[in-house]
């Protein structure tokens, strides 16, 4: 049973255009440094990037189910705090400052890790000089039937009405963690001090003073696009809807995902002859086609064209609007500058 | 626009959202808008009623962000390329909450990106690194062996008593030239530079510049352009069709400014990476061309067979831009000069007034002009050949250097170069062809090509393709060398202090007046001052690696270069030994006179430095005193006397140089303060009244400076601080009176409080920002070069042109007077695995390399990257522990194997702390540190050293290893 048919009217979300992305991680650090820094908190990453092809956060989660079939809840696994890579404490103090000494090492404190949240980072797959990665930076995609939320037993997921985001309420939640299994993308975390889940809010405190998502606004790679995602008037809606380059990642898994992604291009494969091969792409199209789905076939090519027509004749609008020469155009109006907030001291 | 908000509370919100539910109903896209303005008006009608925190679970979120002041800082480090970018830090309860971006850049013109909203990810994290256990909050002074790791915690006065003692004692009884200043990159050119400029003026300490040492001297630059200091503006890249990622990887190094260049490649570009791995820059390219590592050279010659092959050059720029059609003499393979033909020709030393000959359209022998570019009615063939009758009466064969330059390249066809350098022979065509067709191509900076042997060769054979196709002073194109925009504030307030009565200034500006008068042009003028002060032996400041090669046992570990670099002829030693009895280069101490005492300001140099375990046998017994100034302990605090405690850069008054890529001069205002740290300006400070202190105390009233002059210690102090303008804690007013003092800024001090930014209007006079040699005009993006391109103002080179032959002798004995190739000596020993390395994405040098956040989106621990095959081979596994080695030592680390790394090339990013590696046996251990010997040329013109430019570098990037697993 489709658990949420009603959508909001009016949905945020974000475009995210890897071409741009550098797998930098501002946006994880901006989230980090925002949200996630408390107790119960330290292995949470609500932004994740990872480099494909490869296992990506937690470990393996494509093979992990969830969402839906055909209408119908999938079974999902519940990853572990291992999977997702614990956050290691170090043994600094005792070095630096415990008589330890220039002989000894920084180390990580206990069990030494095979895994962590970027492990595989710049890995990628092929065989040189033709093999290829790019980076796929990841939040809540705040669908619009959300997996977690029909899983959850106690209702306590709530997608707000007026902006279709997904937050977890936390005086209902009771740590079943439902949703972290039915949850196909795996972006849900337990928070182990106090027993709830946790995930991405799409910065709701900040968007709803005009503020745009941590994420967004701190990323220097200009990568994501902000705002509803039937805006046509901002750049996230003519992505998406007029000209089509903006895909949601694995469309397969049912949920109807509000994060859309512009699709990667890769450099030339080079013939026998030492000459550029254009017979075949870089990235193989199945691999991308079993991210993005088959639309993104059609995308790369509208993609190619447009950039072929700008260097031919300077002109495109798509162009234009990846480039995105005004940052604050990004926003989809979400463009206050936090700065100027002023808070009003607490009475009580 | 400022508002009033509250912490409302979900109900409240959402009465407030039922009032502005109307607005809900408005075309998507601007409801939030209205719903943030009927808010505003809201609270402006006195709606916004204070609730109290955690009325329910959205309050937890919103009290996470709160804050209670914004102070407007940035991260005082040397981030080079990426420098720099101005943050809000959000203070709550007296401690530095997060920070985030201003993000109020203004476009340079509405038609290229502006550039919001620069940062990075350990920037973006700095207030948890400030705050970790690392973080040191009190002086320390060793009290068991050094490097036992066993401190007591000491006072400020005790500290700074006891250093004094030591100084003072080695000033009287050594000579003040063995108290050295250790300068790294957390250097500021602000109230830092103030601190250190005036410490080593008033006591005449030595310090020590560091760039050649590292490996960022671009010889290559020096070589053919006279200088290394010039850089575009990042919105620059929008004008190219071109991009070469050659050497660099901007993707890691360039994070604020990376998007001009994928931008640009929407807008139309093509991005070439050149490359031995498939880096995360090489991703991002619509070319990737791999490359043997080190034989750039060889790639870009066969560039050049194909551009004049197939006569895609440019010839009227090589004409009146380059040496091309200048003589030189089968006999001696020297550029035919004025001395040769005339008599009475001014000769000096450094041939600064030597003059050229071409042969003009009449076929004679003709001057050209040295005082411009501008060739006039002259129209020099830069293909003809001649005899020159000498004024002996003796007749030689003159070629231009274009000929010579032919030949050298014949040696080049496409097949021949991929020979040596891997990237199929084919491609090597296509790469020569776009170049010669496009309309302006470019070069991303890199900091990578003079970390090889043989890197200044490869740099030359960079810069020639470049020239050879005239893609300079363009919008959009051009090689680039080494960035630097500096504010010339700190050296006029130190000035204004030392210099009271203007006299020493006014011999200055009567010396750069005769220079004036005698052709030289101010960037001549510039670099000039310095070299004089050189020369003379009475400079303070010293070359880095003269330094280590003397003092700290480095040439040692060149004794095997003969068997490693099969064009060494005879022991680099002797060379280096002629390079000091010539007057090439220049070190003090002099040999023999042992260093005493070490300052680390910010610097790191047991981490820093190739081969370090020999400082550790070799200097560190001579040192009595160690000092290591950080915020946090490093490898070179852990193996100090005393550490004292710094302020981290938020909690600082400063400002700091930065780049032309982002032309705003960037600063910060004192957001906290942290136990007992303190600025390195109000350290500075109480040194010197310490000092001053312990010599009345010692009854020391003189000592003598390394010019042989009695100075007196009564009043040092009260110059340090401006005859009473700047109080050990004055770092605030020194700031503004910094720019205040700096001519080329628009703006003040409050104007940094408020934006955290202000624009360079040009690059001022100083040596460190002049090379870029071009005026910056509001609403154009900066293209370098522009005035010897296009006002035709000579280059800063023996020959007054961009300069492709050097006729140095130590260039004509290594064979090095054209670009060349020449294969990477397998330094270290003949093992199969070549070590390189690149700037890290995660780490800026040392600072961030122990962060907690950092470490845990990688694998905890240093990392060596390994082809797949290559560590199958090896029978090793991704993640496993390996071990290290060639004829030098040995060290242990983590394989990461990837397909993404070329076969024989390993990789290992910079600046993991030795304390990061088993029993603190850091990585560069097995790295020599070798010599390139024409790298200790000097005598000729431009090839003198002088700030940041012309004495030799570092090398790792050739060092040769195998690995094994960790049974």
């Amino acid at each position: 049973m489709r658990p949420s048919d009603k959508q909001a009217e009016n949905q945020l979300g974000m475009v995210m255009d890897l071409n741009k992305c550098i797998g930098c991680h501002t946006c994880t650090m901006a989230c980090k440094r925002l949200w996630t820094r408390g107790e119960g908190m330290e292995h949470m990453w609500w932004n994740t990037v990872n480099t494909k092809p490869g296992k990506g956060t937690p470990r393996d989660w494509e093979k992990m189910g969830g969402g839906f079939k055909d209408g119908v809840a999938q079974p999902g696994h519940l990853p572990t705090k291992e999977e997702f890579g614990e956050a290691w404490e170090f043994n600094s103090k005792e070095l630096f400052f415990e008589g330890k000494g220039a002989k000894g090492k920084l180390e990580i404190k206990g069990e030494q890790p095979d895994w962590g949240p970027n492990w595989d980072e710049d890995q990628g797959a092929g065989e040189y000089p033709d093999n290829y990665y790019f980076y796929l930076p990841r939040i809540c995609n705040h669908c619009s039937d959300p997996a977690c939320l029909a899983a959850c037993p106690r209702k306590a997921i709530e997608k707000n009405s007026d902006n279709g985001i997904v937050t977890i309420n936390a005086d209902r939640c009771r740590g079943y963690r439902f949703c972290m299994s039915a949850c196909p993308y795996k972006k849900i975390y337990l928070n182990h001090q106090t027993g709830i889940t946790e995930k991405c809010i799409f910065c709701f405190p900040r968007v709803e003073k005009g503020v745009a998502p941590a994420c967004a606004r701190q990323c220097p790679g200009r990568v994501r696009f902000v705002g509803y995602t039937n805006d046509m008037d901002a750049p996230i809606g003519k992505l998406i809807h007029e000209w089509k380059v903006a895909l949601p990642l694995h469309p397969e898994y049912g949920t109807s995902p509000n994060v859309f992604y512009v699709p990667p291009l890769a450099p030339a494969l080079l013939g026998k002859d030492g000459k550029p091969d254009e017979s075949k792409p870089r990235i193989p199209n199945d691999y991308l086609v079993s991210l993005f789905g088959p639309d993104v076939l059609d995308a790369l090519e509208t993609l190619k064209g447009e950039m072929a027509k700008r260097k031919d004749t300077g002109e495109s609008e798509l162009m234009d609007l990846l480039i995105a020469y005004n940052w604050k155009d990004m926003f989809g109006g979400f463009d206050r500058d936090p700065e100027t907030i002023e808070w009003v001291k607490d009475s009580a | 626009m400022t508002m009033k908000e509250t912490g409302v509370s979900r109900r409240k919100f959402l009465q407030f959202s039922g009032m502005g539910s109307a607005a809900l109903q408005l075309p998507v896209g601007l409801n939030i808008l209205t719903l943030s303005e009927s808010l505003a008006a809201a609270s402006d009608n006195g709606f916004a009623v204070s609730t109290a925190a955690y009325g329910d679970w959205r309050d937890i979120y919103l009290e996470r962000w709160r804050w209670d002041k914004v102070v407007k800082s940035s991260h005082f480090v040397n981030c080079w390329y990426q420098a720099h970018c101005a943050w809000n830090v959000y203070v709550k309860d007296g401690l530095v909450w997060r920070e985030e971006q201003v993000g109020t850049y203004e476009a340079t013109n509405p038609d290229v990106p502006d550039a919001n909203p620069r940062g990075c990810q350990k920037g973006a994290c700095y207030s948890e690194k400030m705050y970790d256990p690392s973080r040191l909050k009190y002086p320390l002074k060793r009290v068991g062996e050094r490097g036992s790791g066993r401190w007591q915690r000491i006072s400020w006065d005790q500290a700074l008593a006891e250093i004094a003692e030591s100084y003072v004692d080695i000033m009287v009884n050594e000579g003040t030239d063995r108290n050295i200043l250790e300068l790294g990159p957390l250097f500021t050119m602000g109230t830092m530079a103030v601190g250190t400029g005036q410490l080593s003026a008033l006591t005449d300490a030595t310090t020590l510049d560091m760039n050649t040492e590292i490996g960022d001297g671009h010889r290559g630059a020096l070589e053919t352009f006279g200088k290394i200091v010039f850089e575009r503006s990042a919105d620059d890249y929008f004008h190219s069709d071109l991009i070469f990622i050659w050497g660099g990887n901007p993707v890691y190094t360039q994070i604020p400014n990376i998007h001009f260049m994928l931008e640009a490649k929407y807008n139309g570009a093509t991005i070439v990476v050149i490359a031995p791995d498939y880096s995360a820059s090489a991703i991002k390219g619509d070319i990737f061309a791999r490359i043997n590592p080190g034989s750039d050279a060889a790639l870009a010659l066969g560039m050049a067979h194909v551009i004049i092959n197939e006569s895609l050059y440019d010839e009227a720029f090589l004409i009146e831009q380059t040496d091309m059609p200048l003589l030189v003499r089968e006999d001696n393979a020297q550029f035919l000069r004025s001395k040769d033909l005339e008599d009475g020709a001014i000769e000096v030393k450094s041939g600064a007034f030597d003059e050229f000959y071409v042969i003009d359209q009449h076929g004679e022998l003709a001057k050209v002009p040295k005082t411009s570019l501008a060739l006039g009615e002259l129209k020099p063939d830069m293909k003809a050949s001649r005899q020159a009758q000498l004024k002996n009466g003796e007749s030689v064969q003159v070629h231009t250097v274009f000929t010579l330059l032919q030949d050298k390249v014949s040696q080049y066809a496409p097949d021949k170069a991929s020979a040596i350098c891997g990237t199929p022979a084919n491609q090597i065509i296509d790469l020569a062809r776009l170049m010669a067709s496009a309309k302006s191509a470019c070069m991303t900076t890199t900091s990578n090509i003079g970390k090889y042997y043989h890197g200044n060769l490869m740099e030359r054979a960079q810069a020639l393709v470049f020239a050879l196709c005239g893609q300079y002073g363009k919008k959009g194109s051009g090689f680039v060398a080494f960035p630097f925009l500096n504010l010339e504030g700190a050296s006029n307030v130190v000035m204004s202090s030392m210099d009271p009565t203007g006299q020493l200034r006014k011999q200055m500006a009567e010396g750069a007046k005769q220079l004036a008068a005698a052709g030289y042009t101010k960037e001549m003028i510039a670099y000039e001052m310095t070299r004089i002060q050189d020369e003379s032996g009475t400079a303070t400041q010293v070359h880095g690696s003269m330094f280590w090669y003397t003092h700290g046992g480095l040439l040692e570990t060149n004794e095997k270069m003969h068997e490693w670099d099969p064009h060494l002829n005879r022991p680099v030693k002797e060379v280096f030994e002629q390079s000091l009895k010539e007057g090439w280069q220049h070190v003090a101490p002099k040999p023999g006179d042992d260093p005493r005492l070490m300052i680390s300001i910010g610097s790191n140099p047991l981490r820093r430095i190739r081969s370090y375990p020999q400082l550790l046998k070799h200097l560190w017994p001579k040192l009595r005193t160690i000092v290591d100034l950080d915020s946090r302990l490093t490898s070179t605090g852990m193996m100090s006397d005393y550490v004292l405690p710094v302020s981290a850069w938020y909690e600082r008054d400063e400002v700091k140089w930065v780049t032309p890529l982002m032309p705003y001069m960037h600063g910060g205002e004192k957001a906290t303060t942290y136990y007992e740290s303190k600025s390195d300006w109000e350290i500075m400070s109480r040194l010197v009244e310490a000092i001053e202190k312990e010599a009345k105390s010692k009854g020391y009233a003189t000592f003598k400076d390394r010019a042989g002059r009695e100075r007196p210690f009564e009043g040092i102090y009260a110059v340090m601080s401006g005859f009473g303008k700047y109080a050990h804690d004055g770092d605030a007013q020194l700031a503004a009176d910094i720019i205040a003092h700096s001519d080329n800024l628009d703006g003040d001090w409050e104007d940094i409080k408020k934006k955290g930014f202000i624009p360079f209007n040009g690059t001022g006079d100083g040596a460190l920002s002049i090379g870029t040699q071009t005026e910056f005009k509001k609403g154009e993006t900066i293209t370098p070069l522009t005035n010897h391109v296009i006002k035709k103002v000579p280059y800063p080179t023996l020959t007054r042109r961009m300069q492709f032959y050097i006729d140095q002798e130590l260039y004509l004995e290594f064979g090095e007077q054209l670009p060349t190739h020449k294969d990477s000596p397998k330094i270290g020993g003949d093992y199969p695995l070549q070590i390189t390395g690149g700037h890290a994405r995660w780490s800026i040098h040392s600072a961030w390399r122990d962060s907690r956040l950092m470490l845990r989106q990688q694998r905890g621990e240093p990392l060596i990257h390994m082809n797949i095959d290559d560590a199958k081979k090896r029978g090793i596994k991704d993640g496993d522990q390996v071990r290290v080695f060639n004829d030098m030592d040995d060290f242990q680390i983590m394989a990461k194997v990837s397909p993404a790394v070329k076969p024989d090339q390993t990789i290992i990013y910079h600046a993991w702390e030795n304390f990061q590696f088993k029993d603190g046996r850091g990585f560069q251990n097995l790295m020599p540190a070798p010599l390139n010997p024409v790298e200790l040329a000097g005598g000729q013109f431009h090839l003198r050293p002088t700030n940041i430019m012309a004495s030799p570098g570092h090398f790792d990037r050739d060092t040769r290893v195998e690995v094994e697993p960790v049974s």
